[in-house]
C-alpha cells in the first residue's frame, strides 16, 4: 500500500487523476482519496498539518511493511541548479525550527534528482537570504517535509518514507499559480509512478514462514488445546524453527488433538508431545 | 545497479554520508575521490544517520552505505570473554571500522547495531597515538578487524595496510588482523612482522556457500592463507563458528583434511576452535528477524554469563579439537 500525503489540493489533483483515486467521505478530518493500492491525504500547509496527517494515515495499524509513505509536493530552489519543474528525491531533510535532521534510506535506483531541504514554518523569500534573515544550509526550502518525516519514522522504516519535492520556484514568488503547480506536478507523474510502483514492490513481505493452511493449523491447535497466550506464542516459534530447520512442511498433528480438550490439564499432555514432535528433527 | 523482481536496487555505497568534522581528513578525501560518483550528504553526527530507528537491517544490506566519521575516545575497548585471547595478556580490539562487506547469517553485527551500513572512523592517526602512549608501560595484543572485515574493504579504505605500517618493529604490541577475504595481495607488499598475525577465518564450502553470503569460496581464502604462510608471514586458522548443520561431523572432518592437504599445517602459527555462540539479547534480536536462515533455529542452551551456544556445544568441540589434533599440536590449539 502506498499512502500519500499533499499540503494542498492542486498539489494532490495530478495524483488523484493518475490514479483514479476517489473521495473518501468516512474521513472526517481531512479530504482523503482512494485506490486500489492508494491512499492520498490533503494535509494543509505546514509542518505540523503534515505530520498529522502521515500519523493519521499510519497509525490505524494496517500499515506495516509492505507499505511506504510519500510527501509529494512543490518546493523552493535555493539555487537555480535544476530548472523549474525537476522533480528532486529528498536525501536529507532539515527541520529549521529545532535544527534536526532527518534522512530517507535511498535503496532503489530512481529518476530524480536528489538534495536536501530545509522545512520552515514561514514561506522563506529571496530577499531574508539575500539580506542575511534567513541561513539556509540546504538546496531546497519547503513547509512540510520535516514534520511529515518524524511522524511517518514513528511508523516506517526509512527505506519505506519518501519525500519527493517538484521546484516551483527560486523563492522570487509572489503569489502561487495553482494552475501552474498542477501543470509542474502533473508532468513529473510518469516518474513518481515509475518510481512507485519500484518501491511498491521492494516494500512487499517477504515470504511468510507459514502456509495459510499452516497458520490455520496453528490456530485450530491452539483452540483445541486451549494454549494459554504464553504456549501460543511457544508453540507459533517452535513451529517457525522447525520449518526453517527442516525445511519441510508442519507435521500433521490430528492422531494427538482428536476433540477440543475439556480441561486443560488434557491440552497440556498434548501440548507437550506436540512441543517433543517439533524439537525432535 | 542491481536487478531484482520488479525494481532495481543502487549499487552499494550509492551515497556517503560525511560528519562534518570529518571532512577535513585525508582518508575522507581519499575515500571521496575513490568514488566519485556517490551521492555525498554532509550530517552533523553519524549517529544521525547510523542510530535512526526502526532501520531494516536486511534491506540496507541490499545496497549499503558510507558513514565517514570522527572516532571519540576510548578508541580502544577490552577484549570479551566471548573471544579467544590466544594467551595473550592485555587484549583488546579496535573499532575503526563498524559493519562489513559481507552478508554472514550468523554475523552477530546484525544484532549489535541498528544499521547495516558501513561506518568509517577517519581519524586512524588516533587510535595509532592511543595505542603508542599504552605499549610505552605497557604490552598490548590488539584485534584490529573487529566488528568488521578490514581486508575486505582495503579497496575502499586501506587501514590493514596502516596497522601492519603502524605495527611493524614495534616493541610491547601484536595485532591479529582476521577476515574471510582472499585479499591477501592487497598487504603482500610487506615485509612479514613479528607484530602481525594474519588470520583466516575458514568453514567448510558447505557452510560458505550457504551462510557466508558475498564471502569468498573456501578455496580462495585457503590459496591466500597459504601464499601467505609461503610468504612467512605467522598465519592463524580460525574454525569458527562451528554450525550445526546436517551431518556436520562428516563435513567437519573432510574439511579440516582438505584444509591440510593445501596449507603446510607445521607453518601455521597456531588454531582457534570456536562453536556459533552469542550473547543473549543479540540472539533474542536477531532470531526475530531472520525468518530466512535456519542459524537461528537449533535448541540452544544460555550459560550463566549470558551466552547461547548449542545444547550439545561440549561434545561438538570434543569432536572438533580430536580432529584438529591429528594435524596440528595441542600446543598450537586454542578452544
Ligand atoms: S565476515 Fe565477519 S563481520 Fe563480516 S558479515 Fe561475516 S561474520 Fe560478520
Amino acid at each position: 500500500m502506498i499512502y500519500v500525503v499533499t499540503a494542498l489540493p492542486w498539489e494532490a489533483r495530478p495524483v488523484i487523476e493518475r490514479y483514479n483515486l476517489k473521495r473518501d467521505d468516512n474521513c472526517k478530518f481531512f479530504p482523503m482519496f482512494k485506490g486500489s493500492n492508494m491512499c492520498l491525504i490533503v494535509s494543509g500547509i505546514g509542518k505540523m498539518a503534515s505530520a498529522i496527517a502521515a500519523a493519521y494515515l499510519l497509525s490505524g495499524g494496517n500499515a506495516g511493511q509492505d507499505a511506504a509513505i510519500v510527501n509529494i509536493g512543490v518546493c523552493g530552489a535555493v539555487k537555480q541548479q535544476y530548472p523549474i519543474g525537476t522533480p528532486v528525491l529528498i536525501h536529507k531533510i532539515t527541520d529549521h525550527e529545532t535544527g534536526r535532521d532527518y534522512y530517507s534510506d535511498i535503496l532503489l535506483e530512481h529518476p530524480f534528482a536528489e538534495g536536501s531541504v530545509e522545512t520552515h514554518n514561514q514561506i522563506v523569500r529571496r530577499e531574508y537570504i539575500d539580506s542575511g534573515q534567513s541561513r539556509v544550509c540546504t538546496d531546497f526550502v519547503d513547509m512540510e517535509a520535516s514534520g511529515f518525516f518524524q511522524a511517518a519514522s514513528r511508523f516506517l522504516s526509512p527505506h519505506q518514507i519518501y519525500v519527493i519535492k517538484i521546484i516551483g520556484d527560486y523563492l522570487e514568488v509572489e503569489e502561487y499559480d495553482k494552475n501552474k503547480i498542477t501543470g509542474l506536478i502533473a508532468r513529473a507523474m510518469d516518474d513518481i509512478h515509475g518510481f512507485l510502483e519500484h518501491v511498491e514492490r521492494y516494500c512487499r513481505h517477504d515470504e511468510p514462514v507459514f502456509s495459510d493452511a499452516e497458520q490455520q493449523q496453528l490456530e485450530d491447535i491452539k483452540k483445541r488445546l486451549r494454549l494459554t497466550v504464553t504456549q501460543g506464542h511457544q508453540l507459533a516459534k517452535l513451529a517457525a524453527k522447525y520449518k526453517l530447520r527442516t525445511g519441510k512442511p508442519l507435521p500433521d498433528f490430528s492422531d494427538i488433538i482428536v476433540d477440543e480438550v475439556k480441561v486443560k490439564a488434557e491440552g497440556r499432555k498434548a501440548f507437550e508431545e506436540i512441543r517433543r514432535i517439533l524439537a525432535a528433527e | 545497479m542491481r536487478r531484482s523482481e520488479g525494481y532495481s536496487l543502487l549499487n552499494r555505497f550509492s551515497h556517503i554520508y560525511i560528519e562534518q568534522k570529518a571532512l577535513s581528513y585525508p582518508v575522507t578525501d581519499r575515500i571521496l575521490k575513490r568514488f566519485p560518483r556517490s551521492v555525498k550528504v554532509v550530517v552533523q553526527h553519524y549517529k544521525d544517520v547510523f542510530n535512526r530507528t526502526h532501520q531494516d537491517f536486511r534491506r540496507q544490506k541490499d545496497s549499503p552505505k558510507l558513514i565517514l566519521a570522527v572516532k571519540q575516545e576510548p578508541f580502544l575497548y577490552q577484549g570479551p570473554e566471548i573471544c579467544e585471547d590466544f594467551g595473550n595478556k592485555n587484549f583488546y580490539y579496535a573499532s575503526c571500522v563498524l559493519n562489513c562487506l559481507y552478508d554472514c547469517d550468523y554475523c552477530y553485527l546484525q544484532g549489535l547495531y541498528a544499521s547495516a551500513n558501513i561506518v568509517i572512523f577517519v581519524n586512524i592517526e588516533d587510535f595509532f597515538e592511543d595505542v603508542q602512549k599504552r605499549i610505552e608501560y605497557e604490552n598490548l595484543y590488539l584485534c584490529i578487524s573487529y566488528d568488521t572485515d578490514l581486508l575486505a574493504l582495503e579497496g575502499v579504505v586501506p587501514y590493514a595496510s596502516k596497522w601492519i605500517e603502524f605495527a611493524g618493529g614495534k616493541q610491547n604490541f601484536n595485532i591479529e588482523l582476521r577476515t574471510r577475504s582472499a585479499n591477501y595481495g592487497a598487504v603482500k607488499r610487506f615485509t612479514p612482522a613479528e607484530q602481525v598475525v594474519l588470520a583466516w577465518s575458514l568453514s567448510p564450502n558447505e557452510v560458505a556457500r550457504r551462510y557466508e553470503k558475498l564471502a569468498p569460496p573456501l578455496e580462495t581464502r585457503l590459496k591466500a592463507a597459504k601464499t601467505a604462510v609461503e610468504d612467512g608471514w605467522k598465519v592463524r586458522l580460525c574454525f569458527e563458528p562451528i554450525l550445526k548443520i546436517q551431518n556436520w561431523q562428516e563435513i567437519y572432518s573432510a574439511f579440516l583434511k582438505n584444509v591440510f592437504e593445501i596449507i603446510p599445517a607445521d607453518r601455521i602459527f597456531d588454531a582457534n576452535i570456536g562453536l556459533f555462540r552469542m550473547n543473549r539479547e543479540q540472539f533474542k534480536r536477531i532470531s526475530r528477524f531472520r525468518t530466512d536462515t535456519d542459524v537461528f533455529a537449533y535448541s540452544m542452551v544460555c550459560s550463566g554469563e549470558g551466552i547461547m551456544s548449542y545444547a550439545e556445544g561440549e561434545r561438538m568441540k570434543d569432536f572438533m579439537h580430536r580432529q584438529l589434533i591429528r594435524y596440528l599440536p595441542g600446543e598450537k590449539i586454542y578452544s
